[in-house]
């Protein structure tokens, strides 16, 4: 029962996840990260099933950051988002499949666009203006279609992202008390405090 | 329920004079949630080749892709674009590969070949070739557009009625069915080029 | 104890077995439609039967019928209990006759098959009716039920095997829907009702093998009720 959603704008994502871990009714953990720096300017969050969230994820990051220090060039969110599908629809096909949801957020310097693939456990790719997954999703993506214009600053999508927060901890029978913010634009990736949200 | 109605789709061809038309809803959905209205379910092979996957969307991906690479390895060795029905073999053997273990996804084929004559063809998930003189249907509303298109279609239509026969068909059939729709594209393939216009539907 | 006595002289009855169980409900397939018109209303079926085999139990079994001198009755589902209901129909119409010294107006009889599909609530008529008839005003009235007595009050309906097949088409020809500046709100001339179930039936016959044989049209109009019958494929 993992929270994870992201909006895009014009020029920036926002990418939100709840902060727990959960094994059956025990909470295990309530300060993780859910998010993975690929490059200065992509970040992805996964959820889904612990272990293969660590095994999926850091084979994703070591191999981009192995590009990158091959190539002395960074991969694009539009390329990065590619190589985890193409990597996960292989291992969907084989004997260890991953169960992990992702949404690759990213700032492409090129275009200066920012950009958000929503990548389910199947390896289904979207490019999408806002994505969510699993059970939250239900009640995330009323708010998101209700609130979401494609012009928003970053500011109106702060907003966005508390109502949304909001949304879950009236609706959502999951306890959620803290959510990890990252905000994806020209300046690179950086944390947002949601007290200062 | 079934695999091949987790995400929705409604995708039909239809023959015209020295034209065909393909033409796709837009919804990708995970069985009842809608994820994307602005899903790729129809692409192009070559210029005048299309082809509209409906199924499971990390499989019309995977085919894509794969798809894409062997057009491109025929280019080149062959040093000329493959010809529609050509293609249609190709995915028939790609799909078949798969036989015991198969891509979810049953594809639709429309385009001309080198002398302007029309192509259209349906496959099932393993490959069998179903060609047609008339219209082909595939994804949640094929039953619907069977329908619509047995009423619809009449033979003999110029690009711009071929476009208003598809595009009533397909808008009238994805209403009937909750599966699919949040919007369609229709492309015309016509000797002189191709024609690509976006329709509004019903948003529910 | 018994069955040691017949191991010793070797020899046991044969017990009937019944490992089935009583399935009180066959779908027979085919196909109803009813289109409303400003002062006419239409309401056509095909004529097989079949069991949701490939066999087909009759080319000639009608499942729509003349209720009154102003409404009829189209049904899809269990052919029994359809006939069923239409003599329940048609007896509590008789009742209201001898009741009232009137015949029953069609909304009345609309809403009593409904009363009527709710009395059987928790072991339903396996029937989807379309009922159809001329109000007080001469105006043409569809209404489409299912098996428990939802009621919707139409401009044109289809039930059955090929229902899926005809309802877009109708939509399109009759609702007008997504024909860029058409009338929407203008009805079907009887001509063009007569067309476009023939058109549609024909069109159905080609995909569903339940929905053949035969199309039964009747139109209800201020003179009365008139009947068309035209030959569908038989294959």
């Amino acid at each position: 029962m993992d929270a994870q959603f992201a909006i895009v704008g014009r020029d920036f994502a926002i990418s939100v996840t709840d902060t727990g871990v959960s094994r059956s009714i025990v909470k295990m953990k309530h300060n993780q990260d859910k998010s993975w720096q690929l490059t200065p300017y992509t970040i992805m969050t996964v959820t889904g099933e612990p272990g293969d969230i660590e095994m999926f994820s850091e084979y994703i990051q070591s191999n981009i950051k192995l590009y990158s220090v091959r190539n002395a060039q960074d991969l694009t969110p539009k390329e990065i988002a590619n190589f985890i599908r193409g990597e996960l629809a292989e291992a969907l096909r084989s004997r260890n499949a991953f169960s992990v949801n992702l949404l690759v957020t990213g700032f492409d310097k090129v275009t200066g666009e920012a950009s958000l693939y929503r990548i389910d456990y199947l390896a289904s790719m979207a490019k999408v203006p806002f994505g969510s997954h699993a059970t939250p999703s239900f009640i995330l993506y009323s708010v998101l279609d209700r609130e979401y214009t494609p012009d928003i600053t970053l500011e109106q999508g702060l907003e966005i992202v508390k109502k949304c927060i909001a949304a879950l901890k009236t609706r959502f029978v999951v306890d959620m008390p803290e959510f990890t913010v990252k905000v994806v634009d020209a300046q690179g990736t950086r944390s947002i405090d949601i007290v200062q949200v | 329920m079934s695999i091949m109605e987790y995400c929705g789709a409604a995708i039909v061809a239809m023959v015209g004079k020295d034209c065909v038309a393909i033409a796709s809803d837009k919804r990708l959905g995970q069985q009842q949630l809608t994820v994307d209205m602005e899903f790729q379910k129809v692409f192009p092979i070559t210029e005048r080749t299309y082809i509209g996957l409906s199924g499971l969307a990390t499989d019309v991906k995977t085919l894509h892709d794969r798809l894409r690479m062997r057009v491109n390895l025929y280019k080149h060795r062959e040093e000329r674009v493959i010809e529609p029905k050509t293609f249609t073999h190709l995915l028939s053997h790609m799909l078949y590969e798969r036989r015991f273990g198969s891509y979810f996804i049953s594809p639709v084929v429309a385009g001309l070949d080198k002398n302007n004559r029309p192509y259209i063809c349906a496959l099932d998930t393993i490959g069998c070739i179903d060609s047609s003189s008339d219209f082909v249907v595939c994804g949640t509303a094929a039953t619907n557009l069977y329908g619509a298109c047995e009423s619809l279609w009449e033979p003999d239509l110029g690009p711009e009625e071929l476009f208003e026969t598809i595009s009533q068909t397909l808008l009238s059939s994805i209403d009937r069915d909750a599966m699919s729709g949040w919007g369609a594209v229709v492309h015309i393939i016509t000797p002189s080029g191709v024609i690509t216009r976006d329709l509004k539907s019903r948003m529910d | 104890m018994s069955s040691l006595l017949s191991h010793e002289i070797g020899y046991s009855a044969p017990i009937e077995v019944h490992n089935h169980g009583f399935s009180p409900y066959v779908n027979n397939e085919g196909t109803s439609l009813g289109i409303c018109g400003e002062d006419f209303v239409l309401v056509a079926s095909d004529t097989r039967q079949s069991n949701g085999g490939y066999s087909i139990n009759a080319r000639r079994s009608p499942k729509a019928f003349e209720l009154s001198n102003r409404t009829v009755i189209a049904t899809t589902g269990c052919a029994a209990d359809a006939k069923q209901l239409v003599e329940d129909m048609e007896q509590r119409a008789q009742y209201y006759v001898h009741k009232h010294g009137r015949e029953m107006s069609t909304p009345a009889m609309a809403q009593v098959l409904s009363q009527l599909l709710y009395t059987r609530r928790f072991f339903p008529y396996y029937v989807f009716p379309i009922f159809a008839g001329l109000d007080a005003k001469g105006k043409g009235a569809v209404y489409n039920y299912d098996a428990i007595g939802n009621i919707e009050c139409v401009s044109h309906y289809a039930y059955g095997s090929a229902a899926a097949l005809l309802q877009p088409f109708l939509d399109n020809q009759i609702n007008k829907a997504h024909q860029r500046g058409a009338d929407t709100t203008a009805k079907p001339s009887r001509a063009q009702a007569v067309k476009l179930a023939i058109d549609a039936f024909t069109s159905a016959t080609e995909r569903d093998i339940y929905t053949g044989d035969w199309l039964e049209i009747f139109i209800v109009d201020s003179e009365g009720v008139h009947k068309l019958t035209r030959e569908l494929k038989h294959d």
